[in-house]
């Protein structure tokens, strides 16, 4: 509960900062302000209850994912140090976004009405449009912001008439096993499940509901791209799993199908269309559809497991996509074409040459994101295989193996050219902030590649 | 008791239908009556009867969409003020600190428009 | 309780060598060097009181996800301790063999050499199915990058190519594997094994075929071979020679204790086919290794026949095929990487891997012509080198399984006599020429890692007795376990 009072507070304390005659102090006070956060949402630990009416939910759960989602907004963060570029002309405003953005997600991972997660969703949404279009002069960020827009404001009227077919079928708002189901009012139950299923779908860029993810994750600024790719599908695959496991898991029957045929299109679709992609923006936005696709997965499984499949998945997914985004940065800021930075696969060329390090994050982020054995995203595949298994759902889990192949030929693109002898880079500069950054998730990653219990235990 | 059975619904259905089909009918009933003429003078957009000139997307100064955005948020935010005023003598002081906590943030927001010189009209 | 420390200690001599040992080759190429040495010691210790009956010393179980009953377990066999002992013993002589050329960023080379050691011995060690899955894939990755760093254009292509098969087939294993979990709730090799005989027979039938598929593709088993020879071919040396002499026998290693334990009634009802195509896959390896130029490839087709003679011991169903298979498989990883560590010689010393540029070795080089004599006979399978006593058991094996396909196979012995003596032929005899005649023989580290090949070569042909010894019982206990079926 605390910090979504704390982050309100200081956003707007954020925003305040930025008429202050020293620029470089909203940085250091934006993570400060992020650490308040990450401290006050401990003050519930074990301490479970219910605030707002009994609109919101908290227990250890719920506080473990805040603590995942804020430490990702402080990694991502804290590449902007020493950025003098376009998306931080106004610093403040963004940081104050980001911090307000954190509120809808914490909302979206502790709601126990619908309402709240309506709103949760809003918050979270609207900032990220925002975030979309930071890049004010580059035509493709707007064309990205105001496609975002426009199709996420469909979902969300489809998500919130979906919320109204539930009321209407039920009279409440809030999610909870007590439900009545079946009888008369099934029906409408049906047209609110699938349209709320839709709306979240949307959120966390699964197929069909894809159509907008290159676009925006390559007009937008790499961080942001960076946020919405890791804490928007964090946020929106634990409100899926919540409305699923409570409200519909009567319906199991209806909707299991659904999602089974959605694994097999997003990860038919985030792996194909990976394949032939030159940006690297735009192949980690398939990527992400795919990942999509595996999160997916461990909703099929019975659902103790599940959510504890979708944690670890989202840590080690997160983990690697800031590390990946996070070279992407770096190196891109250090070859400007046409006034942009060069975003294209072959900007990795030679880089293993060039800066070891920067490869060896490289390299290992993207072993993590195929799935290959010493790196987290093994075991986060691994679980929710297993989850899909206990259903007997073994198509589906073929498929997705098959998959994962297709996968590794993409994600050893930027791998083998970063090996290439030939480099068309200058020395890189690195500052010490994002090298501690790279050194948290690459460590990260390897450690929960051996030793996958630190994290499963918590559940 | 909220009576949620289908054909509880079905008003909105008819309801639903009405609307459509006046509005087709509407439609398709002027494409029928209404007389067609065509000429220069007809097409030709019509002001007071000063002649037209130039395109009709000139570009306008952003600041009043800022401004009549503002104008939305601030007022949309009486729609809190007046149940809070009905019901005041029950809510007793917890409305009224809810309240005024709800009017500082509202001036914080007011504050920091002011500051950064959105009302400011002759600023360029 | 040593197990875990025979797979730490390559670790941390990767550590170290990678943290102390850069730009310093002979620094970090000592420190690797001391590293595998430490472990082959604490191993052969091990063994030892192994086989004298405490077997503790080389079996761990500790849990890993306790709540998914997932567990450490390591426990070794007579089949496990001959792997292991092969791995063991086989990187010291590859890191040895890196000591003439300079690599960049050798400290690198040397860490990732280390690392493959590590996960094969846990692989050869795994008692738990998800254990060895995880280690079957972590020593791909380290050879993988070997290949993809330290070659050429060409290799990048060849081992993504070696990657992209084996982790597709890895990757149908594993759905194999979750799936015994999923039905048996325990990931425990044994228990799975106990359980194994009452699956319906369309289960095991696709587990059986998946399996295989991994497998067949690590070791490469004809059809799906059609990576190796390249990969082998455009690999720097180090690469080739782990791919060849240690992980292709991870293949083996899986069948023996995974497709054929855990789907025994497949096993059986398919294993004519399976020795068909590994006998087909041995005469057409064998042919056009007759036909290669290049020296490299050559033994890379040898290689791959080599490797469907083990299949079809493996499935020969008796105590001969299944011991000669265990052998060979030692004898092949020996013989493989002497093979590739003298045609490595050959290439930095002329510059050239074709058979019809070179000649006259001889004369200039006799004393590698004797070790290349040496190792070569043993990969023709003469009598008293280690290479007859496997194929000879084998095929003997094979001959009682099925007598045609014995037949057919037999005929291999005399193909690779063919290309064997050709490729000596071909390079050490003959006139010299421009590009043989200033050869500088074989001296110090070289001589003395061909010294020890050699040797192993001949101890292994003459003493076979004290090798399959050790892997009878686990032998003897696996048939059994088939023959209930």
């Amino acid at each position: 509960m605390y910090p979504i009072i704390s982050l309100s507070v200081t956003g707007l304390l954020t925003l305040f900062l930025g008429f202050s005659e020293n620029k470089k102090i909203v940085f250091p006070a934006s993570i400060a302000f992020l650490l308040i956060a990450l401290a006050t949402a401990f003050i519930d630990w074990n301490a479970p209850g219910f605030y707002f009416n009994d609109m919101l939910q908290v227990n250890n759960t719920s506080i473990v994912f805040w603590a995942i989602l804020i430490i990702s907004a402080i990694l991502i963060m804290g590449f902007s140090e020493g950025f003098e570029r376009f998306e931080f002309a106004q610093p403040a405003e963004y940081f104050a976004i980001v911090q307000f953005s954190l509120v809808g997600a914490i909302m979206m991972v502790s709601f126990k009405n619908l309402i709240m997660l309506f709103l949760g969703i809003e918050i979270l949404s609207v900032a990220m449009y925002v975030l979309t279009g930071a890049d004010k002069r580059n035509i493709r960020g707007n064309e990205a912001a105001l496609k975002y827009f426009l199709m996420g404001a469909f979902a969300t009227g489809i998500l919130l008439f979906g919320m109204a077919m539930f009321y209407g079928a039920t009279g409440t708002f809030n999610i909870g096993s007590g439900v009545f189901i079946g009888g008369d009012n099934s029906f409408f139950l049906w047209i609110g499940c699938t349209f709320m299923l839709i709306g979240m779908l949307f959120k966390v860029a699964a197929a069909p509901f894809h159509l907008w993810t290159p676009d925006v994750y390559e007009g937008a600024p790499t961080i942001f791209t960076a946020y919405m790719s890791t804490i928007v599908k964090t946020a929106g695959f634990v409100a899926l799993f919540k409305v699923l496991s409570t409200t519909f898991s009567g319906l199991q029957d209806f909707w299991w199908i659904m999602i089974a045929v959605l694994v097999t299109l997003s990860l038919m679709i985030g792996n194909i269309g990976a394949v032939s992609q030159n940006s690297f923006k735009r192949l980690m936005a398939y990527s992400s559809i795919s990942h999509a696709g595996f999160m997916l997965l461990a909703l099929l499984g019975d659902h103790e497991n599940a959510l504890g499949s979708i944690m670890f998945y989202s840590v080690v997914y997160t983990l690697a996509t800031i590390s990946a985004f996070g070279v992407l940065m770096v190196v891109s800021k250090e070859r400007i074409e046409k006034g942009r930075v060069y975003e294209q696969n072959d900007l990795f060329k030679g880089l293993a040459q060039n800066n070891g390090f920067l490869a060896t994050v490289l390299i290992i982020a993207m072993l993590s994101l195929a799935g290959i054995p010493l790196t987290g995203g093994f075991w986060g595949k691994f679980f929710v295989f297993r989850d899909a298994a206990s259903s007997g759902l073994f198509w589906v889990i073929i498929m997705a193996v098959l998959m994962s192949a297709i996968a590794i030929y993409y994600y050893f693109k930027p791998v083998l050219l970063s090996m290439s002898k030939k480099t068309s880079l200058e020395s890189i500069t690195i500052n010490p902030l994002a090298k501690f950054i790279f050194a948290i998730t690459t460590f990260g990653t390897i450690v929960l590649g051996i030793f996958p219990w630190i994290l499963r235990s918590l559940f | 008791m909220i009576s949620n059975l289908p054909q509880d619904f079905s008003p909105i259905l008819v309801q639903f239908l009405l609307a459509l089909g006046f509005v087709i009918f509407t439609i398709i009933i002027t494409h029928v009556l209404g007389p067609r003429l065509k000429s220069k003078q007809k097409e030709d957009p019509f002001e007071c009867g000063i002649e037209s000139e130039g395109d009709a997307r000139t570009p306008l100064s952003v600041r009043y969409f800022l401004i009549a955005i503002l104008f939305v948020l601030f007022d949309v935010e009486i729609i809190f003020m007046y149940p809070w005023a009905v019901n005041f003598k029950s809510l007793g002081w917890f409305g009224f600190i809810e309240m005024l906590t709800f009017v500082a943030f509202l001036m914080a927001g007011f504050y920091y428009i002011v500051k950064k010189g959105v009302l400011d009209w002759e600023r360029d | 309780m040593l197990i875990h420390l025979i797979i730490l200690i390559p670790l941390a001599g990767a550590l170290i060598s990678l943290l102390a040992g850069k730009n310093n080759q002979s620094l970090s190429k000592n420190i690797a060097l001391l590293g595998s040495l430490i472990s082959l010691v604490v191993f052969i210790y091990a063994a030892i009181q192994h086989q004298a009956g405490n077997t503790e010393l080389l079996s761990l179980n500790k849990p890993w996800l306790p709540e998914m009953n997932l567990a450490l377990k390591f426990s070794v066999d007579g089949i496990s301790l001959l792997l292991i002992a092969l791995s063991q013993v086989l990187i010291p002589l590859i890191i040895l063999s890196t000591s003439k050329i300079e690599y960049h960023k050798s400290h690198l080379l040397y860490a990732l050499i280390l690392v493959t050691q590590s996960a094969l011995v846990g692989v050869f060690s795994a008692k738990d199915i998800f254990l060895f899955y995880f280690f079957f894939e972590a020593a791909l990755v380290p050879a993988y990058f070997i290949a993809l760093n330290w070659g050429n254009k060409e290799s990048s292509k060849a081992s993504f190519k070696m990657f992209i098969y084996t982790i597709f087939g890895s990757l149908i294993m594993l759905v194999a594997l979750v799936f015994l979990y999923s039905k048996g709730q325990t990931a425990d090799m044994d228990a799975l094994i106990s359980t194994a005989e009452f699956m319906p027979s369309g289960v095991q039938r696709a587990l059986f075929w998946a399996f295989l598929l991994a497998f067949a593709i690590k070791m490469p088993l004809f059809p799906m071979h059609t990576w190796q020879p390249d990969a082998y071919t455009t690999s720097p040396t180090p690469a080739t020679m782990l791919l060849s002499g240690l992980l292709s026998k991870m293949g083996v290693y899986g069948l023996i204790r995974i497709a054929l334990p855990l789907s025994p009634w497949a096993a059986e009802h398919y294993s004519v086919i399976v020795i068909g195509m590994a006998v087909i896959g041995l005469i057409y390896g064998s042919i056009i290794a007759i036909k290669q130029d290049s020296i490299k490839r050559l033994i890379a087709y040898s290689s791959f026949a080599h490797m469907g003679l083990m299949a079809a011991g493996v499935f020969s169903g008796n105590i001969e095929g299944l011991q000669g298979a265990v052998f060979q498989m030692l004898a092949h990883g020996v013989n493989a990487v002497g093979l590739f560590f003298v045609a490595k010689i050959i290439f930095e010393r002329t510059g050239s891997r074709s058979l019809s540029s070179l000649g006259g070795l001889n004369k200039t080089a006799p004393a590698l012509s004797i070790f290349f004599m040496i190792i070569l006979l043993g990969s023709v399978a003469l009598p008293l080198t280690n290479g007859f006593v496997g194929e000879f058991l084998m095929l003997k094996g094979l001959f009682e399984k099925h007598q045609l396909l014995g037949i057919i196979a037999g005929l291999s012995i005399i193909l690779g006599a063919v290309y064997m003596l050709r490729l000596f032929q071909k390079t050490m005899f003959g006139e010299s020429n421009e590009l043989t005649e200033s050869v500088e023989d074989v001296s110090g580290i070289e001589k003395l890692t061909l010294a020890i090949i050699s040797g192993l070569v001949i101890l292994m042909g003459v003493f076979p007795n004290v090798l399959l010894k050790v892997s009878e019982p686990a032998s003897e206990a696996l048939l059994n376990l088939l023959a209930k079926i």
